[in-house]
C-alpha cells in the first residue's frame, strides 16, 4: 500500500493521477456493514488499511497479516470498576487497581501501608461538632448532680442542663459507657435518671443550648444530629421512647432548656426507641435561614412511679453541617480544649484539700474582706452569679497567723469576664485595709463556682 | 429551707444571696439577674405538649 499524501482539495478539471488515487483516495476509512462484508470487498488488504464496521462500531486496521482492533490491552478497562464511587489507583508501576469508596463522610488520605497507597479514614477533625462537652468528659459541678423536682434548667454535666417537673427529683451522673464495640472512642456518658420512687410524669428536658456565635454557621444549612443512647432496665416512657430535637430561635444567647426561644422553631425531631444496648441515632434536616440560636433537646416522657433504673444514658452528641453523620468527635478534639471551652461558661474552683487558698484581697471594713479571684479562662460575658457551698464555716480568712472562720458564705461583689471580686464576711476582728487570704476552712468540700451560662 | 438575703455590693448595687441549707448550696447575683431568672421560671413553657 502506497504511503499517504495527506489531504487535497481537487479543482474542477484537474487531472486525477494514479498517485493521487493511491496517496489520497486509498487512504480513507472504508465503511462496511460487517467484517464479512469487508472481507468480501477487500480480498487483498494492505498493511495500514483501515475500516469501520457498522455492526460492532469497531475501527480496525490491517497489520499485514490480520485485521486488528484499535483497542489497547494496556489501557484501563471498564471492568476495573464495579460500583459507584470506585476510583482507579495503582498498586505498583503499570499496575492499576480499584479502590472502593469509603463509608459516608470519610476522607481519602495517602497511606504507604495500604496496597494502593490510599486509604479512607473517619473525619476526626475538630470543629465540625458544635456541641461542647458532647462526650460528657467534663463535670465541674461533680460527677453526680442532684436536680430538684420542678427545677428549671439546672446545669449538670458542663453545658448540659435538665428541667424537671413536679415530683421528678432526678440525678444526672457520669457513667462509663462500658462499650468498646459500638462507641469505642467515647469513655463516658450522662445518665439522666428520675430518682426511684418519684411519681412525677411528663417531660423531663435535657439538652444544650448553643450561644448565637456558635449557631450562625447552621443558619440556612442542612445539618445532621447524631447521638448514642440506651435505656435503663426500668426506663418508664411508653415504648422506651426518647424524643430528640433541634430547636432554633431568632434571639440571642437564650437557654432553650429553660424556656422557649424567641421565634421558637422545632427544626428537627425524631422519636427513637431505646434498648438497654447502645445504638447510634441520626437525623438530618434544614435549619431556617433566620436562625440565630440552636439547641439539642432530649425529652423523656416519664410514666408511673420510678423504679430503680428509670433512666436513659446519652453521649456522643454531635451536630454538623451536611446530611451525613460522620464519626463522632468533640468540638475541640482534646480534653483540655473541652475543659477550656466549658470554663468559658462556668468555672468551679474546688478546694480539693482542706486548707486550699482561693483568692487574695484586703479588708473592706471590720467584718468584710473583698478578694479577687482570677479566672483560668475568659468568660463569654461578665459572671452572672457565683455559687458556693451553703456552709459559711467552710470558708475562712487569714491574716498573718490569724485564721477566722466566715460567718456568711462568700458572695459576689463585682463581676467581670476575667475575674470576680468576692465578699468574705466574718463576725468581727478585721482591720480596714489589711491584707487577707481567703480559703477553705478545714474541708475539702469548699468551692467557688463562677457562672456565665446561657 | 432556702434563705434569701439582700445586700449591696461595693458599688451600691442591689445584690441577692440565696442559701439552700438543705442542699448545702448558696448562690449570689445582682438583684436584676435574680429578677430575670424568676421571670424566666414564671414564663417557662419550654416544650409544647404535642412534643411529649
Amino acid at each position: 500500500m502506497a504511503a499517504g499524501l495527506g489531504f487535497k482539495t481537487f479543482q474542477t478539471g484537474e487531472v486525477l493521477l494514479s498517485s493521487d488515487v493511491n496517496g489520497y483516495l486509498m487512504q480513507g476509512v472504508l465503511v462496511f456493514a460487517s467484517a464479512a462484508a469487508r472481507d468480501a470487498a477487500i480480498t487483498s488488504p494492505q498493511e495500514g488499511q483501515c475500516c469501520y464496521l457498522k455492526d460492532t462500531d469497531a475501527v480496525q486496521t490491517y497489520s499485514g497479516s490480520a485485521w486488528v482492533g484499535f483497542d489497547d490491552s494496556n489501557a484501563i478497562q471498564n471492568s476495573i470498576v464495579d460500583a459507584k464511587g470506585d476510583i482507579v489507583t495503582a498498586t505498583a508501576n503499570d499496575t492499576p487497581s480499584r479502590l472502593a469508596v469509603g463509608t459516608s463522610g470519610s476522607v481519602l488520605v495517602s497511606d504507604s501501608a495500604a496496597a494502593t497507597g490510599l486509604n479512607y479514614i473517619p473525619t476526626l477533625f475538630a470543629g465540625k461538632n458544635a456541641f461542647i462537652n458532647s462526650n460528657f468528659g467534663v463535670w465541674q459541678r461533680g460527677t453526680s448532680v442532684s436536680v430538684l423536682a420542678g427545677a428549671t434548667a439546672t446545669y449538670t454535666s458542663d453545658r448540659f442542663a435538665l428541667t424537671t417537673q413536679a415530683n421528678q427529683a432526678s440525678t444526672v451522673s457520669r457513667q462509663t459507657t462500658s462499650d468498646t464495640t459500638n462507641l469505642p472512642t467515647i469513655q463516658y456518658c450522662a445518665r439522666v435518671q428520675r430518682n426511684s420512687g418519684q411519681t412525677g410524669t411528663g417531660s423531663m428536658i435535657f439538652g444544650q443550648s448553643l450561644e448565637t456565635s456558635n449557631s450562625l454557621r447552621f443558619a440556612g444549612q442542612t445539618v445532621t444530629l447524631s447521638f448514642y443512647a440506651r435505656a435503663g432496665s426500668n426506663y418508664s416512657p411508653t415504648s422506651s421512647a426518647l424524643s430528640a430535637n433541634i430547636y432554633t430561635g431568632t434571639g440571642t444567647d437564650q437557654s432553650r432548656v429553660a424556656a422557649s426561644y424567641t421565634g421558637d422553631a422545632q427544626a428537627l425531631t425524631t422519636s427513637v426507641t431505646l434498648t438497654t444496648s447502645w445504638q447510634r441515632f441520626t437525623i438530618s434536616g434544614s435549619i431556617g435561614a433566620t436562625a440565630t440560636e440552636l439547641a439539642v433537646i432530649f425529652i423523656s416522657t416519664m410514666t408511673g412511679t420510678a423504679s430503680t433504673n428509670d433512666y436513659y444514658e446519652v453521649t456522643g452528641v454531635q451536630i454538623e453541617n451536611g446530611s451525613t453523620a460522620t464519626t463522632f468527635q468533640t468540638a475541640t478534639g482534646t480534653i483540655q480544649g473541652e475543659l477550656a471551652a466549658c470554663q468559658r461558661y462556668y468555672t468551679r474552683i474546688n478546694a480539693g484539700s482542706v486548707y486550699t487558698f482561693f483568692c487574695n484581697g484586703n479588708a473592706y471594713n471590720t467584718t468584710v474582706a473583698t478578694c479577687i479571684l482570677p479566672l483560668p479562662v475568659t468568660l463569654r460575658v461578665s459572671a452572672t452569679s457565683i455559687d458556693t457551698s451553703g456552709t459559711a464555716s467552710h470558708y475562712r480568712l487569714i491574716n498573718g497567723s490569724t485564721s477566722t472562720a466566715c460567718s456568711v458564705v462568700p458572695a459576689l461583689d463585682q463581676a467581670a469576664t476575667q475575674s470576680v471580686a468576692l465578699n468574705f464576711t466574718v463576725a468581727s476582728g478585721l482591720t480596714t485595709g489589711q491584707a487577707i487570704n481567703a480559703g477553705a476552712n478545714n474541708t475539702a468540700s469548699a468551692y467557688i463556682g463562677v457562672n456565665a451560662e446561657l | 429551707m432556702i434563705k434569701i438575703n439582700e445586700y449591696e455590693n461595693s458599688n451600691g448595687e442591689a445584690m441577692v444571696l440565696i442559701i439552700d441549707e438543705a442542699n448545702d448550696k448558696a448562690e449570689s447575683m445582682t438583684k436584676a439577674e435574680y429578677d430575670r431568672r424568676q421571670e424566666q421560671v414564671a414564663q417557662s413553657t419550654p416544650i409544647d405538649t404535642e412534643d411529649e
